[in-house]
């Protein structure tokens, strides 16, 4: 089988420990891109991505290398993101390890691995950023022999930055990694491993073609959605398109078919020919399904279409978004979107108001509740104002996520109460080595939602890491509670809370918006009640000045200038009953400390 | 046609705290070149308009030599005055004397007007002035018997630690000298100034906003004729007037503003561009919105308003088809009667608010 000459791999690594620049040299070393031509971190294309360190997309790029072809396929590198992974993954026979030389495995890394070892591939562990001053290679090492079973010969250092051992990883690709399984006399079957959309060619999908061939005009099949197609291209990526005729058993390249709708086509799904279809798809497939729902609003209202443009053009490279209209009465038409989680609803918004250029509101995000009533009906609540009424409900119960957190031990006492403060469920704790563990809390996902990441990273000073997946529903104490601005009902700030907790995040609440809406012309009172029991309230008194008291020769254009920074922050808030209000109070209501 | 000037003498003898105007240290040497440069400046750029009004402010014009001073004036006699209404000379309580008197008033300067501030011993301290209330009086007296009756005194509130009944006794003071004018100024931290420096914090909203109701009732009997103005009626400030109505105006010297020909622009702050002839700056070229927002803007900083005939010859539209008013006059942000719109004066200080809502 070795005389296949074709590698399929993928890189592991934990956000920051250089899986990017590793690339960037890979590609050099093989002259798939020329240093001159190379844009720092070239395959992450996306502004956003390149900004944050995090790359979205996938990408999977053709290499030559020595009469062999490597085909490298990127993964995203955050826990929103799991399924993407599992599924570039499985389109791969190996994959690298890169740990950073200075931080060690980490709970990403980890969660990564498991996936890529599920899929059976075979690992290379490289230890980056040998060359940092603050390095410890032996502890790394020891970190990668004792708890992950590595052997030390196995195991290459390299710097990405200055490009020592890289070419020990391309060799160790080669020598290493099994070769794809080739059979091209089988019924076709190929791995979906990715998809984006092209306003040109429509959808372009990512694929591993298992069995047989895929040629151009072939017609073809989704084996779970049922939609057909014709092939109206196909290639692969060196990065630069190349187009070809085919692509066979073992290959990874794109097709494009001129697929319309994002929708018809899923991540997973298994594509056959029509005229010789396979009788099972690959294994592995899941539909994806959001976990956390938002409001988003524009902040005026006469953008409404502008927004659904937008929400539309994004949905289609990204099947996993769900679309839904929504009305509030504070906050009018708008849309209520599913995220995988939040990090995903962090970037879908920032890319609405950089992309799009439009300024839009997010309500605090929700989970799917299971709601039983009692006529013995369940239904599915996924915002805070879909909850039925107290008297009609039996039972509400929520979904809970069973973590991974790798901390230094230090940390362990702090990080516990922070679970704890979230309603977690202790589980388990396990040593990594002698300084670092993997602790496990089954938590609400609800309370990880709003700043349990950012608190976790604070706790720990950035040294925590943090994974989870879904793990059921609970039956929990919940209740509605409610806003009020100026003694009206704002349903955008609604929220359900457990009832054991309600009177301190009511009082959080209130707080924070006291400190997030500024003065106004009148005075405003804010209340939190569950249903009609008031349970916080603090008052937001009238503004006393704004004035500029003195205004000569020389002050006229720079008053008018600060006048219209003022209108222009005037624009970020949205008016609700006769209140303005900046659309991060929306957001960050729930982000205050609990006190 | 411009009908006012504004002079920048940018030297003083000590640098206040608070102030954010371009000044340096007073240097003779300095000063003979700068005033050789504001000629050139006045030379180059006046278009012999027929001027009704002069405003020589800094910095501290009074901080000059009497011979420069001299020279100054010889300046500015290169404007048409034959109609010359007010001319307005800014001074340091320390720096007056008869000298001084004597030369302003041959050189036609019939208003003073003198920054005193406060005569509170922590507010000077933390403004880093001087004022004592008997020379400000025996200082005044003289200006009145060298025929100098028309003065204006500046007062500086909401300073740190200030509190309503120290404002009450600065008022009574600042009432006792007799001025015909005086200008109130709400402290205002403004960047690149001592204060912001040492981040200085301003003074509770609440106790703010309480000052200047104070200084509205002590001040009653005065005509509160714009938002930071009290008169004497008939002393009402023609140059000042001349910012608020949105008339053209010429400034010249180093840092000053001025506005011409619908170009509003700034002088260089940099005394050696300066000295070179590159005077501007910055320039906002306007367009007829925006003449509009700054009529508004500043018109509504006199309490009688705008009026709206004269709105409509001055940019031949209706200010009411331009701006929807129509919901401020319903919650009485605005007020409008006998041919004035106007900030309703229990609003006026939240005047910025209102603008925003406007424009």
């Amino acid at each position: 089988m070795q005389d296949v000459k074709i590698r399929n791999f993928s890189i592991i690594a934990h956000i920051d420990h250089g899986k990017s620049t590793l690339a960037d040299r890979i590609l050099e070393l093989t002259g798939a891109v020329s240093k001159r031509e190379m844009k720092d971190q070239l395959l992450d294309s996306m502004d956003l991505e390149r900004e944050r360190g995090i790359t979205i997309k996938l990408n999977a790029v053709r290499l030559t290398y020595k009469g062999y072809t490597l085909n490298l396929i990127d993964t995203p590198g955050h826990v929103d993101f799991s399924y993407e992974v599992s599924r570039s993954l499985a389109a791969c026979e190996g994959a690298l390890l890169v740990v950073d030389a200075a931080q060690g495995i980490e709970a990403q890394t980890l969660a990564n691995l498991y996936l890529a070892m599920d899929n059976d591939l075979t690992i290379i562990p490289v230890i980056n950023k040998i060359d940092l001053p603050n390095a410890d290679i032996p502890k790394v090492k020891q970190e990668l022999i004792e708890v992950l079973g590595f052997r030390d010969e196995d195991i290459i250092l390299c710097s990405a930055k200055t490009g020592d051992g890289v070419s020990d990883i391309i060799e160790a690709i080669i020598n290493k990694i099994p070769a794809p399984v080739v059979n091209s006399d089988l019924p076709t079957r190929a791995l979906i491993f990715d998809s984006f959309f092209d306003s040109y060619r429509g959808v372009v999908l990512l694929v591993k073609v298992v069995d047989g061939k895929i040629k151009l005009g072939d017609k073809i099949k989704m084996m779970a959605t049922g939609s057909v197609y014709e092939v109206t291209e196909l290639g692969v990526h060196t990065p630069r398109i190349e187009k070809l005729d085919e692509l066979e058993s073992g290959e990874v390249g794109f097709i494009a078919a001129s697929i319309k709708d994002i929708s018809r086509v899923a991540v997973g799904d298994t594509i056959t020919l029509v005229s010789n279809p396979a009788s099972m798809p690959i294994k592995g497939y899941k539909k994806m399904l959001p976990m956390v729902f938002s409001g988003i609003f524009p902040v005026e209202p006469n953008k409404y279409d502008e927004l659904k443009e937008a929400l539309n053009k994004l949905k289609l490279n990204d099947a996993s978004l769900s679309i839904e209209p929504e009305n509030s009465v504070a906050l009018g038409f708008g849309f209520r979107i599913g995220f995988l989680g939040l990090l995903h609803m962090d970037v879908i918004m920032s890319r609405i108001e950089r992309e799009f250029n439009i300024n839009i509101i997010a309500t605090s995000p929700s989970v799917i509740y299971h709601v039983t009533l009692t006529n013995g009906e369940i239904i599915d609540v996924d915002s805070p104002n879909k909850m039925p009424d107290k008297s009609k409900i039996s039972d509400i119960a929520e979904p809970y996520i069973y973590t991974s957190i790798i901390t230094p031990s230090e940390y362990v006492g702090q990080i516990m109460e922070l679970c704890q403060n979230k309603r977690g469920i202790y589980k388990s704790m396990e040593y990594i080595d002698r300084t670092r563990v993997n602790l496990h809390y089954e938590i609400p996902l609800s309370e990880i939602v709003y700043d349990f990441y950012d608190k976790l990273k604070s706790i720990s000073k950035g040294y925590a890491s943090f994974d989870y997946e879904l793990c059921g529903y609970k039956s929990s104490n919940l209740v509605k509670m409610d806003i009020l601005l100026n003694g009206e009902v704002v349903d955008a700030l609604s929220v359900i809370v457990h009832a054991d907790f309600a009177y301190t995040k009511g009082r959080s609440i209130v707080n924070k918006l006291k400190e997030l809406i500024p003065r106004q012309m009148f005075q405003i009172p804010i209340q939190a009640s569950i249903g009609s029991k008031v349970i916080a309230r603090e008052n937001i008194s009238a503004m006393r000045k704004n004035v500029l008291a003195k205004c000569y020769g020389g002050d006229v254009s720079r008053k008018r200038k600060l006048l219209e920074k003022q209108k222009e922050g005037k624009k970020r808030m949205k008016v609700v009953g006769s209140v303005e209000v900046p659309g991060e109070a929306f957001l960050a209501v729930l982000s205050g400390d609990e006190k | 046609m411009a009908k006012s000037v504004y002079i920048h003498i940018p030297f003083c003898k000590n640098i206040c705290s608070y102030c954010d105007f371009c000044k340096f240290l007073y240097n003779e040497k300095w000063v003979g070149a700068y005033l050789t440069a504001l000629k050139r400046e006045i030379k180059d750029r006046y278009m012999d308009d027929d001027i009704s009004t002069i405003y020589i402010g800094g910095g501290t014009p009074s901080a000059l030599s009497c011979d420069e001073i001299k020279r100054l004036m010889e300046i500015i006699k290169a404007f048409k005055t034959d109609n010359l209404k007010e001319f307005t000379f800014e001074c340091n309580l320390s720096d007056i004397n008869k000298e001084l008197l004597v030369l302003l008033k041959y050189y036609k300067v019939n208003r003073l007007s003198i920054g005193i501030e406060s005569f509170n011993k922590k507010n000077l301290e933390f403004m880093e002035r001087s004022a004592d209330y008997k020379e400000a009086k025996d200082k005044i007296k003289l200006c009145h018997e060298y025929g100098f009756n028309n003065i204006n005194i500046d007062l500086m509130y909401a300073i740190p630690g200030e509190t309503l009944k120290d404002l009450k006794k600065d008022l009574d003071l600042f009432m006792s000298l007799n001025p015909t004018h005086i200008s109130t100024y709400s402290l205002i931290i403004e960047e690149h100034t001592k204060l912001d420096n040492i981040k200085a914090q301003v003074i509770a909203e609440e106790l703010d906003y309480e000052m200047f109701e104070l200084i509205r009732k002590r001040l009653k009997d005065a005509h509160h004729y714009e938002i930071s103005n009290f008169a004497i009626k008939g002393y009402e400030s023609i140059h000042n007037l001349a910012y608020w109505n949105n008339e053209e105006y010429y400034g010249f010297g180093l840092g000053a503003a001025g506005y011409i020909d619908d170009i509003r622009y700034e002088n260089t702050k940099n005394l050696k561009e300066y000295l070179l002839g590159n005077y501007v700056k910055n320039k906002e070229i306007l367009g007829k919105k925006e003449k509009m927002d700054y009529e508004i803007m500043l018109g509504l900083r006199k309490l009688e308003g705008i009026n709206i005939k004269k709105f409509k010859e001055k940019y031949d539209e209706d200010i009411e088809s331009v701006y929807n008013l129509e919901p401020l006059f319903k919650n009485k942000d605005l007020i409008k009667k006998k041919g004035f719109i106007y900030i309703n004066p229990s609003k006026l200080y939240v005047m910025n608010e209102i603008l925003i809502k406007i424009i």
